[in-house]
This record gives structure tokens, C-alpha cells and sequence, in this order.
């Protein structure tokens, strides 16, 4: 199958080795990814969706009409990519009278809007479309012996009649299963649904009242698993995450809190045997001990 | 509370949905919400009476809405179907016609460039990883003209065009 890859601002711009780490490996699972040239912001829901109904869907019909011009479904990694673009087009799809409106302000570009295009997440792809058996024949070296737990995107959760794909939005177990495939033994944690808190203006306005909220979070994860790793699908959470652990250590001197935490598709990448240094090297906590464990299995 | 400033109408010119009359103050939205443990907390049943209650002033000047991390975990739990990152947004938006120092700078730096933040510019650095150059709308410029034009057809870019006019 082909699919329009749709990356936002923060892969590309802060960690594109997670945007090598998806184009190495969605291929090798038979999903070639197409490039939406010329797309623009999602666009974030503290941007246009904040401000009025146009502007916000003007810029959601876009990004959906350069996939539809293509014939394709888009892929979205990014969590609030993924949820403004798919309310935006559930917004459209619904809405006959904003959906003209929309194709009068996109008219100058020579497209039109259907919204035949629908918006998936990456972890929904690999899940239903490729399948955690395929995945388990297709990687060469594996995470047997690992202690993984997971950060589920709140985005791909909530509201789950809208951005959903999950069987329960309170039990989800789409990533737990794919990185099972891959041969590590997954750990659950009393808080594995909170919210990693990164996006948004929370963690601007309320600094210290944020990193308070994640520490939670990570304190449950040390205090009651295994974990050698935090597997998450969502680039906020991704940075988020790595980069408050070094926050943490700093503000209560100590370094307690070093897990490595990896996009999916990296963990793919390594175990598909691309280079860690192309896939892999860009983060905040070390992930040589991971890494090694991987690459020497 | 000063009820005596109170408009009864309020609710119909920001989130204008009988849902929203539903809202009977249980504080589902408050349970899991991060932004619910900053100081000031964002209590989003206290912004649903206030949007009720038709409290203008104190609306206008309520910074918290912005607070939200819009991972929609009140409008999935919400018993009464609220729908409460809906109405989050919609208080943004009428703070934001209603206030022009609300406008988000981010639309700025949208309009600008066609993002947040630079994008594509890391051009070494994606090199490094073996990623190719990135066709961005900031090296099609005559891409990016249309997308600006398009954005002035809109409400908060036509009304507010002193910001986004480049030098």
C-alpha cells in the first residue's frame, strides 16, 4: 500500500532520526510513504483551531487536498498532528457548508476537497494493516530479555469516536502488542494512561507544577517495573519525556531517572539492523545500553 | 461572584450547543487533566459555569484556557457529552475576536513560513541521517503566497493584517 507521509514541525526540524527510522522501515513492511510537498502546520491546536473556523479548516483542507490530489490516505506520526487533522476533516466530512467554504478559500490552488482522504496514525498502520506477525518474520535481530513499558498517545485515544482505532480507549493495546513482536516483555504500570503532559501550554505556563506531574509518571515506572525502555508513537511525548528526565536529575540531584525512550518505528529500525547513528542518535537520556543489547543480539 | 455585570446570553456567542446546559459540575474533566495541576489550575466544570453564567469579564481575563494540552481525556469521559475541548477552544476563539493581544504568535510564524518552527533547514543534519531535502511551502514561494493570500480571506488574519504584513 502507499500512504501520504504527513511530518509536522518537530521531526523534521528537532528529530529527523525519527523521520529516517519511519521511511527505513514502513517500506520494508510493504507501506511505501508518498511526500506532501508544499504541506503546511497541521495546524496545532494552539494555532488557527484558537482562533475561528476558517482559518483552522482552511488550513486542515490544504494538507488533506495535496493527499487527496495524490489518491492517498495520510500517515501521521505526531499525536497533535494526527488528532487536528482528522477533527478537522471529521469537522469538513460533517459539515457540507464549511466544507464549501473550505474549497472556496483552497480554490487558488487549483485543488478540491472530497474528504475522501482519511487521516491514520503510524501505530494504527503497523497494527492493523501490516500486523505484529509480519513484523516478528520480517526484523533480524530482536528485544528478547527487554523490559519495555508503553506511552500511548493521548491524541490517537481521545475522543475516541473521533481520532480512534482502538477496540477500548481505556484499554489500548495496539503498541504493547507490536512491541511484543518484536520480543520484549512488556511491563504495565499504574500509570500508563496519564497524559506525558508535554503539549499544550501547561508545561510553558506551570513549569514546575508540570515536571511535578510527569515525575508521577516516572516514578511509577522505576518503582514498579523493569522497564529498560519507554516505547511511545507521538513526537511530543517522545521529546517530552527524554528531555524532563535531565531536568529532574538536575532539580533534585540526583540520576535517578534515566530511561532511554524511543519513537516505535526506531525500535524497528535497530531491530531491522539500520545503522543506530542514521536511526536512532538524536535524544537526552543515553540509549547506548539498549542500543548494544540490540545490535549484539 | 458578581452576578449583577452577568450577561445570560454569553453561551450563545461562545460555544452556542444546549450540550453545553447539560453540564451538571461532576468534574469528570478535572480527573487525568494535566493542566488541572497548574498554578492557576485550569478547572474546565468551573469555565463550563462561567460560560453559563455569562461572567464576561472574568472570561476575558481568564488565562487558563490556553493552559489545556488538548489531549481530549474530558471530552472522552464527559457523562454528559459536554464535549469539552470543544469549548475550550471555543472560549480561545471568542477571547481571541474579542482581544487582540490573545492572538496566538504562533499564526504569525505560521503565516510566515508555513510553520511553527523552521522546518527544512536542517539541511546538513537530515544529510547526516541520509534524508532527502524536504520540499517545504518555505522554498515554494509562490506556493506560500497562496497560502498567505488564502489565510487573509480569514477572520483573524484580515482583521488583525498590521501583524502579519512583512517588512
Amino acid at each position: 500500500m502507499e500512504l501520504c507521509l504527513f511530518l509536522g514541525c518537530n521531526t523534521p526540524a528537532i528529530r529527523p532520526d525519527v523521520e529516517r527510522a519511519i521511511r527505513a522501515t514502513m517500506p520494508e513492511l510493504g507501506v511505501d510513504l508518498a511526500d506532501a510537498e508544499g504541506y503546511v502546520c497541521c495546524p496545532a491546536f494552539g494555532s488557527f483551531p484558537s482562533t475561528d473556523d476558517d482559518s483552522y479548516l482552511a488550513s486542515s483542507g490544504w494538507n488533506l487536498s495535496i493527499a487527496e490530489a495524490k489518491g492517498l490516505d495520510i500517515m501521521v506520526q505526531c499525536g497533535s498532528c494526527y488528532s487536528s487533522l482528522r477533527m478537522g476533516r471529521d469537522h469538513l466530512a460533517h459539515d457540507e457548508e464549511k466544507l464549501a467554504r473550505v474549497n472556496e478559500l483552497i480554490e487558488l490552488t487549483g485543488r478540491k476537497l472530497e474528504c475522501k482522504t482519511k487521516v491514520r496514525h503510524v501505530s494504527e498502520i503497523l497494527y492493523n494493516e501490516v500486523g505484529p506477525e509480519k513484523i516478528a518474520k520480517t526484523i533480524k535481530k530482536n528485544l528478547n530479555g527487554l523490559h519495555g513499558v508503553i506511552q500511548y498517545p493521548c491524541h490517537t485515544l481521545f475522543p475516541s469516536e473521533i481520532v480512534g482505532f482502538e477496540e477500548s480507549p481505556r484499554e489500548p493495546k495496539a503498541l504493547r502488542i507490536l512491541t511484543e513482536a518484536m520480543g520484549a516483555t512488556v511491563d504495565h504500570y499504574s500509570r500508563e494512561l496519564q497524559c506525558c503532559g508535554g503539549a499544550g501550554g501547561f508545561s510553558k505556563s506551570s513549569p514546575a507544577e508540570a515536571t511535578e506531574f510527569t515525575k508521577t509518571k516516572l516514578d511509577a515506572i522505576i518503582e514498579e517495573t523493569k522497564a529498560d525502555f519507554i516505547v511511545v508513537s507521538c513526537i511530543t511525548c517522545l521529546m517530552y519525556l527524554d528531555n524532563i528526565q535531565k531536568k529532574l536529575n538536575e532539580a533534585e540531584g540526583t540520576d535517578k531517572y534515566h530511561i532511554p525512550v524511543f519513537d516505535y518505528n526506531q525500535l524497528l529500525a535497530l531491530c531491522m539492523g539500520f545503522d543506530p547513528k542514521q536511526v536512532a542518535s538524536i535524544c537526552t537520556v543515553p540509549r547506548n545500553k539498549v542500543i548494544d543489547r540490540i545490535t549484539a543480539g | 461572584m458578581d452576578f449583577s455585570q452577568s450577561d445570560k446570553d454569553l453561551w450563545k456567542q461562545i460555544y452556542h450547543t444546549k450540550d453545553l446546559l447539560h453540564c451538571f459540575n461532576c468534574s469528570t474533566c478535572l480527573s487525568g487533566c494535566p493542566a488541572s495541576h497548574g498554578d492557576p489550575p485550569l478547572l474546565v466544570r468551573n469555565l463550563a459555569r462561567m460560560v453559563v453564567y455569562g461572567l464576561e469579564e472574568d472570561l476575558l481575563n481568564d488565562d487558563t484556557p490556553w493552559a489545556c494540552v488538548s489531549c481530549s481525556r474530558c471530552e472522552e469521559m464527559c457523562p454528559m457529552d459536554v464535549k469539552p475541548f470543544e469549548m475550550i477552544l471555543a472560549i480561545r476563539r471568542w477571547q481571541t475576536s474579542n482581544d487582540e493581544t490573545r492572538v496566538p504568535t504562533a499564526i504569525v510564524e505560521i503565516y510566515k513560513r508555513g510553520y511553527t518552527q523552521s522546518v527544512g533547514t536542517n539541511t546538513e543534519l537530515r544529510a547526516s541521517l541520509g534524508l532527502p531535502e524536504l520540499q517545504t511551502i518555505t522554498k515554494m514561494p509562490e506556493m506560500l503566497k497562496l497560502y498567505q493570500e488564502m489565510l487573509m480571506k480569514t477572520p483573524v488574519v484580515s482583521e488583525n493584517d498590521y501583524m502579519f504584513n512583512e517588512e
